[in-house]
């Protein structure tokens, strides 16, 4: 998987660890921005509340 | 497909799978802290800024506290007429300084009709922030934010205020949730407080400090009593101005709830500046 991007990657071996470097920051920021956030509730943290069914509405 | 092409495959999903469980724990521990630790003092900034202009308290002059209306709440149970500022007499009350009778109070009685947006100077909006908390067991910078309503996304800005409790120094039962891990870890040392120990409010005009009565307790999840008027597992029997800090318990599951209970020591008004409680 790895290997096949490199090899697509264009330009030199610099240039392709340039561009590789910006793929991987570009996920690490999908999965802060969107794919954690909508993991993160599913763990058991957020049930702080002795009332839960009520601020689950909010 | 070549066993060699399987096997590179198969390895490089273990690596993408752990490098994915590595970022995740990251987010979780640390990443949910910064920006709630962000969100947190932007609530801060916004509650001085609407408080040094002068958007609470231009009724309540510091210093002038009228009597607080009996019967405030509408879900304060018909108990025959709390007196006001009635010391809680628990066993082992400190009392040093008795409340004064009938803190402050800009809010008249709440209409607990959902949806209904609060007309101008009932109680604060629903996800705003109105007071800030400070416990002195926690950390001499420890001052969070606490906010009205207790919903999840609130609850990643602030601590958050049971929408049907009382208004802190009100006859009744001011009950707050807050994170005990993740988002900034607010209530993380909630299980250290012990008798005695300060929780002070400030809602911009008066400084309310309670003190904690026995050790945290543990309950259920659903255990909504610990919220009422006067919490029945608490140990106190008469009406009186309750505070209720509720987090997750244990530290890192959801089993459990753990409770803290306090009782109304003292007020002051923000005009006379930090009560004793935090300057000690």
């Amino acid at each position: 998987m790895y290997g096949w991007i490199w090899r697509h990657l264009p330009g030199n071996a610099w240039v392709r660890a340039l561009i590789s470097l910006l793929l991987v920051l570009a996920v690490v920021y999908v999965l802060f921005q969107y794919v954690f956030p909508w993991a993160e509730p599913l763990l058991p943290f957020n049930d702080v509340t002795v009332d839960n069914g009520m601020a689950v509405n909010q | 497909m070549r066993p060699r092409t399987v096997v590179r495959t198969l390895s490089e999903l273990c690596v993408t799978t752990g490098a994915l469980l590595v970022l995740f724990v990251v987010y979780v521990l640390y990443w949910t802290g910064v920006r709630a630790d962000s969100a947190m003092d932007e609530e801060l900034g916004r509650l001085q800024d609407r408080w040094s202009r002068g958007a609470v308290g231009a009724a309540a002059a510091p210093g002038e506290p009228e009597a607080a209306p009996e019967q405030q709440l509408g879900d304060t149970p018909p108990e025959e007429g709390a007196p006001p500022g009635q010391p809680p007499d628990k066993p082992g009350d400190p009392s040093a300084s008795s409340p004064q009778p009938g803190a402050p109070s800009r809010t008249p009685p709440r209409t607990d009709t959902p949806g209904q947006a609060p007309p101008a100077g009932a109680g604060p909006r629903a996800g705003r922030a109105f007071a800030v908390m400070y416990v002195p067991r926690f950390g001499a910078g420890w001052a969070k934010p606490v906010l009205e309503g207790t919903g999840t996304e609130l609850l990643k800005r602030g601590l958050g205020h049971y929408e049907r409790t009382a208004r802190p120094g009100a006859p009744g039962n001011f009950a707050v949730a807050g994170h005990r891990r993740t988002y900034g870890d607010p209530f993380k040392d909630l299980d250290e407080l012990r008798a005695g120990d300060a929780v002070v409010i400030n809602d911009g005009t008066t400084w309310f400090t309670y003190r904690v009565d026995g050790r945290p307790y543990r309950t259920r999840p659903d255990d909504t009593g610990v919220i009422d008027p006067v919490p029945a597992a608490s140990g106190y029997r008469t009406p009186g101005r309750y505070l209720t800090l509720t987090t997750c318990e244990p530290e890192w599951g959801h089993s459990h709830r753990l409770i803290v209970w306090a009782h109304l020591d003292a007020t002051s008004p923000v005009a006379q500046g930090r009560p004793g409680a935090l300057s000690a």
